[in-house]
């Protein structure tokens, strides 16, 4: 079974989440325990893993969620070891030869087939032995409803054997708080009152965080990111420049080197290759357009949050809001949110972004959640 | 042994295999008349055992937030505002000091329970 391709982020290796690579890591005894933390993500999921009882994280990878079944009659030796399922980076290197499904559709599930894969896949990469008992905490949407996680827990029978599905923001939080630092004067505790927004592939949810879980009213999901704004970019351009024959996947690379939210900025000229020639194409106002987009989906649902806070709580929580997931990576969208809120009134509103660690802080907190979870709360996945 | 797993009690669960069923898996194979039949039988008792569990366990998780209501004595109107979900949440700046996160999943999975999430 072919892996797929870890997305390292340089400073990332560097840090105490760098995992060892897979043969140096001693093998799993048998019926040993394996946390994992698990982002399962629209566009891509992250994994982190580690024993029970220690600190120590032995996988940390990204994946985009895709599954590739490989076409049949592809010629003997043109698929790594003949396989005829493809995960993550290499399904999409071979998606001239394999059929790609997307295991999740707006943050939850839409191909159980393609995710029960794909959750094989990731049992796989934390526990290349298959012998550990594996228990992993998995992130849903905020607001995920009572289908979709019964969805997840079906998909996961047989794979993990104990599982916990706790809302993604409230997760970033976890992951974003930085534990050495809780107790020191000053640090600000996410976890204690913060406004978190995960931009995802397929959900942007919001979530106040103060000191308690967040209940359904401290939650929303919308149904607009990443995958939204690709569709409207990939529309204009065919609008714009028609039979460009563009794909989805040419799109979101695109959108993701240029994504901007604010003032229309020109020329933004973007190379590509259509029909084997060259050209230059202006995308400045197709690509702001459709970011701009989200911002006018996500700032009412901010706003309703904010003032959803007790009186005692809000100066200090319009301090600590902040931005991660993949929409984080938009230029311009702290400081056009921060100056939106301000022009609005809110009182010294301040926004950042998560920082490098963006695509991992839901999979972090996942873990740290699994490390703290007491036995009894943990669901039995009876295979 | 499925209800001690299902509880997290793996060792004792094991010992429960290790020595009990041990002895009902020689009885059954003793008294069956070949081993497809044994092995079949087995299959069945183990199939029965977990869904005997899962039905237990989703039945207790339907059951018990009801019995809790039922049981619950009445409300006073104030007892009942500060039941409210707004009323009820922690003050943000003391509450997040010196909780765990299992105190979390907890409010989490009550939550679940009672429906509001």
């Amino acid at each position: 079974m072919p892996t797929a391709t870890v997305e390292k982020q340089p400073a990332l290796l560097d840090s105490p989440l760098a995992a060892p690579p897979a043969s140096s890591r001693p093998a799993a005894p048998k019926g040993a325990v394996l946390l994992i933390g698990l982002d399962l993500g629209t566009n891509k999921s992250c994994v982190l893993a580690g024993a029970q009882g220690s600190t120590d994280i032995v996988v940390s990878k990204v994946v985009p969620s895709v599954v590739g079944y490989v076409k049949d009659g592809i010629v003997d030796g043109i698929i790594t070891g003949n396989a005829r399922i493809l995960y993550g980076e290499e399904a999409l290197r071979q998606m001239l030869h394999a059929d790609l499904a997307a295991p999740l559709a707006e943050g939850v599930i839409a191909r159980p087939e393609a995710a029960r894969d794909f959750l094989l896949h990731i049992r796989t990469l934390a526990d290349p032995t298959g012998r550990a008992d594996i228990r992993a905490v998995v992130g849903v949407p905020a607001n995920a409803g009572e289908p979709a996680r019964e969805q997840i827990r079906r998909s996961a029978q047989g794979i993990f054997s104990r599982i916990l599905l706790i809302p993604e923001p409230f997760l970033a939080a976890l992951g974003f708080r930085d534990d050495s630092r809780v107790k020191q004067p000053g640090y600000v505790d996410p976890v204690v009152n913060s406004l978190f927004i995960d931009i995802g592939g397929g959900t942007s949810d919001l979530c106040l965080v103060q000191g308690y879980f967040p209940t359904h009213d401290d939650q929303v999901s919308i149904p607009f990111a990443g995958d939204a704004i690709d569709e409207i970019i990939y529309n204009e351009l065919g609008r714009t420049y028609p039979n460009n024959g563009l794909s989805r996947i040419t799109v979101r690379e695109i959108k993701e080197a240029h994504a901007y939210v604010g003032p229309s900025r020109k020329p933004l000229e973007v190379k590509v290759v259509i029909g084997g020639k060259s050209r230059t194409l202006e995308l400045g106002d197709a690509i702001g357009n459709a970011c701009n987009t989200l911002i006018d989906r996500i700032y009412p649902a901010l706003t309703s949050l904010i003032e959803a806070a007790s009186s005692d709580s809000v100066v200090t929580l319009l301090q600590n809001i902040i931005i991660t997931g993949g929409g984080s990576q938009i230029r311009g969208i702290d400081t056009v949110l921060q100056k939106r809120l301000t022009d609005d009134g809110y009182e010294s509103p301040k926004v950042r972004l998560a920082g490098q660690d963006f695509r991992r802080y839901v999979a972090i907190g996942a873990l740290k959640a699994a490390r703290a979870a007491r036995e009894n709360q943990w669901q039995v996945l009876l295979s | 042994m499925c209800f001690l797993r299902s509880e997290g009690r793996g060792e004792e669960a094991a010992e429960v295999e290790d020595r009990e069923l041990a002895e009902a898996v020689a009885e059954a194979r003793r008294s069956s008349e070949s081993d497809a039949e044994a092995n079949a039988l087995l299959s069945a008792l183990c199939a029965e055992g977990e869904q005997r569990v899962a039905d237990a366990i989703a039945f207790a998780e339907i059951l018990l937030p009801m019995l809790a209501q039922v049981m619950r004595p009445p409300l006073t109107a104030a007892a009942r505002a500060a039941e409210s979900p707004r009323q009820r949440k922690p003050s943000a700046e003391k509450s997040g000091e010196a909780r765990e996160i299992a105190d979390f999943i907890d409010e989490m999975l009550a939550q679940d329970r009672t429906g509001n999430r």
